[in-house]
């Protein structure tokens, strides 16, 4: 089952504009076909790109 | 007996003249530091033309007339007394208005927090305090950051001085119009996908976006936390480096401040660029151009090469994925800054921000977390071809100045979206966090072109001397807008 981007909104509690659906459609479909495949991106790399940093910021001071 | 002010048979000859507000630092700096030109006069002759410019561009949100005067005659003091502090010493400057200033509305030009006051300076703004600086007031800009016409529904546009009817790029709209039409003698904007250095270019002055870390954030009002800098917009490199100097540095209330030492960035500026290698990326930073524009940008790496500098071609695949990861990146983190509002005021927002908003509530965490690692990745290859050259070259952006309204940019007679044509060489600085620089080299008609240098982290000075031999090799350098021809 896949939600309209109208139910998506208003699951979290945001009334979406109703002039601006159709170019909410328009932009996330714009933005799903920049996505692309992904191909050649190591997503699952062991290293990552969000860190967690033990001490707290700045440890290196 | 009346007491003679000092400065006054002086002034005279430089009032009558010159014009004080078209002026750079680095003209204006020598004259303070030598007690040739007071303080006063020249905060009374920046904030008599902003006052006067206002209703053209529309570049300030509030004037601070009466503390800045005062503040310069203390100023001027300092100096009288051989206590001159350097470069911006006496400097009048307007900031952009997501910087806090103490006991002072900070509006982010946003209606949701026009009475917000802050209770501290931005590290920023202390600085500048520090230095010297005479703050004049404060600049307009794109609602929240979030956009690049600063077109701004509830305090009206900001008009490009160089044509009335285009818009000066954005969000630092307000900071690019006022230091090209002279309301400003330099500014500060912030830059989460290009806001600093697409006013640059829009209004032909110089814009660079600092490493990631190198400016401390404290006191800016976020908008996409780890993409944001602020960074200096001036009329000329070497004024752009001596601010550079002043703002750098570690300040542990910023998490994602980093601690190296500072470089004597102006010292760097000595215009030799023989045996630099500059890297064009043809596939992405080419791609799409105007063709005035693109003619301009290779004009100018020619007139590099004439220099001394090599050229070399070099591949960065995963550019590819750069739009995508700075859009998922930036809608997500704006969104979640901004979630309570839209969910109970959605209302007081611009009709523009709001859809953006509304958009960056649809990215999944997967999909926020794919564009880190694809984030990542482009900043493993940036950091590979920095081992082959020392600067990439790109246009700024791939278009000048569009229609004040228009939510579209004339591309090659063809109409593009506005917003993803114009962020589209800028924001992959943002994703990486490597220093970029946008610096006039040419004009289509009577609107100007940047052309944008990117470096390794941390090497502001190199790009800055690489933006020096540019800027001194345009032949229209000296070129001026007069928002007063313009009726």
């Amino acid at each position: 089952m896949s939600l309209s981007i109208q139910q998506l909104l208003e699951n979290k509690g945001i009334t979406p504009k109703p002039e601006h659906l159709e170019l909410l459609k328009t932009r996330w479909e714009g933005m799903q076909s920049l996505r692309s495949n992904l191909e050649g991106i190591a997503i699952d790399d062991a290293d990552i790109a969000v860190r967690s940093i033990p001490g707290g910021d700045h440890i290196d001071n | 007996m009346m007491q003679t002010s000092p400065y006054v048979v002086f002034l005279e000859v430089i009032t009558l003249t010159t014009d004080l507000h078209l002026k750079s630092v680095e003209e204006l700096a020598p004259l303070l530091a030598s007690k040739t030109l007071s303080p006063v006069e020249l905060t009374k002759a920046i904030l008599d033309f902003a006052e006067e410019s206002q209703p053209k561009i529309n570049s300030y949100m509030a004037f601070y007339r009466e503390e800045a005067l005062a503040r310069a005659k203390e100023v001027e003091q300092e100096i009288l007394q051989g206590h001159y502090k350097g470069m911006y010493h006496g400097i009048p400057m307007a900031l952009k208005d997501n910087l806090y200033f103490k006991d002072k509305i900070t509006t982010m030009s946003s209606k949701i927090h026009k009475d917000f006051v802050s209770d501290y300076d931005a590290t920023v703004v202390e600085k500048l305090r520090d230095a010297g600086v005479i703050f004049t007031g404060k600049l307009s800009m794109h609602e929240y950051a979030w956009g690049i016409t600063n077109n701004n529904p509830h305090y009206g546009p900001v008009c490009n001085p160089w044509d009335l009817d285009k818009i000066p790029g954005g969000s630092s709209g307000g900071s690019g119009a006022a230091v090209a039409a002279g309301a400003s003698v330099a500014s500060l904007g912030t830059d989460t996908a290009g806001s600093i250095r697409i006013p640059s270019s829009a209004c032909g002055i110089v814009g660079l976006k600092p490493t990631h870390g190198r400016v401390s954030k404290y006191g800016c009002y976020p908008l996409a936390w780890s993409l944001d800098h602020i960074g200096p917009m001036t009329k000329t490199v070497k004024d752009a480096a001596g601010l550079l100097e002043i703002i750098a540095g570690f300040d542990h209330r910023d998490p994602t401040c980093i601690d190296i030492p500072i470089d004597n960035y102006e010292k760097q500026i000595t215009g030799n660029i023989k045996d630099l290698v500059i890297g064009i990326n043809e596939e992405y930073f080419f791609k799409n151009v105007d063709a005035d524009v693109e003619k301009a940008v290779r004009a100018s790496i020619q007139s590099l090469v004439d220099q001394g500098a090599k050229v070399e071609v070099v591949r960065i695949p995963s550019l590819q994925y750069a739009e995508w990861a700075e859009l998922v990146t930036s809608l997500s983190e704006a969104a979640a800054i901004h979630h309570s509002d839209l969910q109970k005021r959605p209302q007081d927002f611009g009709d523009d921000i709001r859809l953006l908003f509304e958009l960056g509530e649809l990215p999944s965490a997967v999909d926020y977390l794919q564009a880190q690692q694809v984030r990542r990745q482009i900043k493993q290859e940036f950091t590979e071809i920095f081992n082959e050259v020392d600067v990439l070259i790109t246009p700024t952006l791939p278009v000048v100045a569009s229609t004040i309204g228009d939510d579209f940019a004339e591309l090659n007679g063809q109409k593009v979206d506005l917003i993803d044509n114009i962020i589209r060489f800028t924001g992959p600085s943002n994703l990486t966090g490597l220093p970029a620089l946008s610096v006039p080299c040419g004009f289509k008609g009577n609107l100007p072109i940047g052309l944008q240098i990117i470096g390794p982290a941390f090497k502001e000075g190199r790009i800055l001397n690489v933006g020096y031999a540019v800027e001194q090799a345009n032949p229209q350098r000296t070129r001026k807008p007069n928002i007063f021809a313009n009726i």
